[in-house]
């Protein structure tokens, strides 16, 4: 199927050698250009040019309540500073990117060096764990949230009660709410940070461990001074990208909790959504424009931090 | 010696243990998740973890049509389909361009453009973008759905081919226009079908996000017919109910495709996701 739609795409070039000949009359480089077409196209009706528009729009007081739209400065801004749940959803969504990121990390990372070495149903094991990750987040909060409720069923209160302990009304308190969407997808990601964590430690060679056992090296000294070394491309890929796909939390909270109870589990994206819903459409488009400094901010200093331990290292 | 293989056994069966558990952490749920499809209200409220009394099919028929099912998977389908086809064909002739005049200024400028999608997530210019798809007529469309996903996975698909064309030598190129073959024809037939290996990769990790994407169609898609099987599974779970263990075969309904892939091409996920890590 694949392939049929490739032929029929190629079809419209067709006739290469004419076409090619002419091209080169009038510049070598033309058909690369024509290559460049569609990804340039797309990418700038679909993500460039949709960027200045929020910019512009940010500065806007459009909305669903009228027909005309006017410049209105720094409204949104002003209004935007002032509301006070814009910083409940930086918090929440810096929160949840960094915690995240850490917990899945530092559950993956272990597990990946025990399922590298000889062990039982090491295969399967990598299987299981790796499963949740195929899963629609959306579905996944649903799960939770039969399994986290406060009501009679629920299973996780329903578990701990096994052992005494008093149900806790996890996804109502907004203590731990936050702690609960964090917990269901630290479940559902950590094999995606393992799998990556085991295709690094593959191209380990062993001839460092020969050496370092020769020189009497411990095992714990050897995952220290061997192995997380030479994990440093693993883990910076996992901690990036972990936090910038952290900070666009959105599915879970929908699923989980909605953003309650009152805001305390709201994020950057889910207040857009709501601003949206709402129609107020310049409002929202403040909110994006927060995010992407938000992103920017968070994307330099992971950057800065990796260079110090990589200047560190060498 | 003998403490060391003793030691060795002990290490061995701790991790084997600690496995266990974890694996009990990730496993309950989902069994969960299965087992609850099967009981009434009250049956998975007073056992839940038991093995289901009986195996009747009948909740997931009711689940079946209250989600219109087999209209909700086409929309998915074609979404995920297209969307993967587009991102391949825009990024391979992108890629290979990027790298074959990699020199020039104008691509250093345009990979520097794409790379910079990587970093900052168009969930920030979602309003921007409705504008673009009201202005393009295109609102409450699988097509802008589509072209979205194609836009979002560009940058990440780009980076890879690009890096894995530099492993394909010019010189078979130069050799089969010296044959007479013309500059698009080399392409498709010596250059594209030597790309196997990161074609697969971007098909299968694209595949994933796209058929998982549940904002850009929130978004952009708003009339029933066209829902996917996300906003059914949103439009139905969730609401209260007393009937609670009903909305268990939606949530399997929701994640089982994916879920077949997975059982059916796991090795090739798995590796797919290795290889996109290490390239990128």
């Amino acid at each position: 199927m694949l392939w049929g739609t490739i032929l029929f795409i190629k079809s419209p070039f067709s006739n290469p050698e004419r076409n090619d000949k002419v091209k080169n009359k009038i510049s070598i480089n033309s058909p690369y250009i024509l290559m460049m077409v569609p990804l340039l196209a797309i990418y700038l009706v679909f993500y460039i040019i949709p960027l200045l528009y929020t910019a512009i729009y940010s500065f806007t007081d459009w909305s669903n309540y009228s027909s005309v739209t006017s410049f209105t400065g720094l409204n949104n801004y002003q209004k935007i500073f002032s509301d006070y749940t814009l910083f409940i959803g930086i918090k929440n969504s810096l929160i949840y990117a960094v915690v995240n990121v850490l917990m899945q990390n530092v559950i993956a990372l272990p597990v990946a060096v025990i399922l590298n070495s000889k062990l039982r149903f090491r295969n399967g094991f990598r299987a299981l764990f790796f499963s949740p990750a195929v899963l629609s987040t959306l579905v996944v909060g649903f799960l939770w949230s039969y399994i986290l409720t406060s009501s009679d069923y629920g299973l996780l209160n329903k578990m701990i009660g096994v052992f005494g302990i008093e149900p806790v009304n996890w996804l109502g308190n907004p203590k731990t709410a936050l702690a609960a969407i964090i917990l269901t997808q630290v479940w559902q990601w950590f094999g995606w940070a393992m799998v990556i964590y085991l295709a690094n430690l593959q191209s380990i060679s062993e001839d460092l461990y020969e050496a370092s056992m020769i020189d009497g090296c411990s095992r714990w000294k050897q995952f220290l001074y061997i192995t997380i070394p030479q994990l440093a491309p693993a883990i910076k890929i996992n901690l990036v990208t972990g936090m910038i796909s952290g900070l666009k939390v959105f599915d879970i909270v929908v699923s989980l909790t909605k953003g309650g109870p009152g805001y305390s589990t709201e994020t950057i994206l889910t207040l857009m959504f709501s601003k949206f819903s709402e129609g107020n459409y310049g409002y929202a488009a403040s909110f994006g424009i927060v995010f992407l400094i938000v992103s920017i901010l968070l994307a330099g200093v992971l950057l800065r931090l990796f260079k110090v331990w990589e200047d560190r290292l060498n | 010696m003998k403490s060391d293989k003793t030691n060795k056994k002990i290490i061995h069966l701790l991790s084997f243990t600690l496995m266990l558990v974890l694996g009990l952490i990730v496993a309950i749920p989902l069994y969960y998740l299965l087992v609850t499809t099967f009981k009434t209200p009250l049956e998975a409220a007073v056992s839940p973890l038991s093995l289901p009394k009986s195996l009747s099919f009948g909740a997931y028929t009711a689940a079946f049509q209250k989600m219109e099912y087999p209209r909700a998977f086409m929309n998915t389908f074609i979404i995920t389909f297209f969307s993967v086809i587009g991102v391949i064909l825009c990024s391979s002739m992108g890629g290979y361009v990027l790298n074959r005049k990699g020199d020039s200024k104008t691509a250093k400028f345009i990979f520097i453009m794409i790379l910079s999608g990587i970093m900052f997530p168009y969930q920030m210019s979602v309003l921007g973008l409705y504008k673009v798809i009201q202005g393009l007529n295109l609102m409450n469309t699988l097509t802008a759905v589509a072209f979205i996903n194609i836009a979002v996975n560009i940058p990440f698909a780009t980076f890879m081919f690009r890096s894995f064309i530099s492993t394909i030598p010019g010189e078979l190129e130069e050799a089969a226009k010296i044959d007479g073959a013309g500059f698009y024809r080399v392409f498709w037939v010596i250059t594209f079908p030597l790309m196997k290996p990161v074609i697969a990769t971007v098909a299968i990790l694209n595949s994933l996000t796209i058929w998982n994407d549940f904002m850009g169609p929130l978004y952009f898609i708003q009339s029933r017919p066209k829902n996917v099987i996300l906003q059914e599974v949103y439009r139905n779970v969730g609401q209260f109910s007393t009937d609670w263990t009903s909305m268990f075969p939606m949530m399997v309904l929701g994640v089982l495709p994916l879920l077949v892939f997975y059982l059916l091409m796991q090795k090739y996920i798995i590796g797919g996701v290795m290889n996109g890590a290490l390239k990128g």
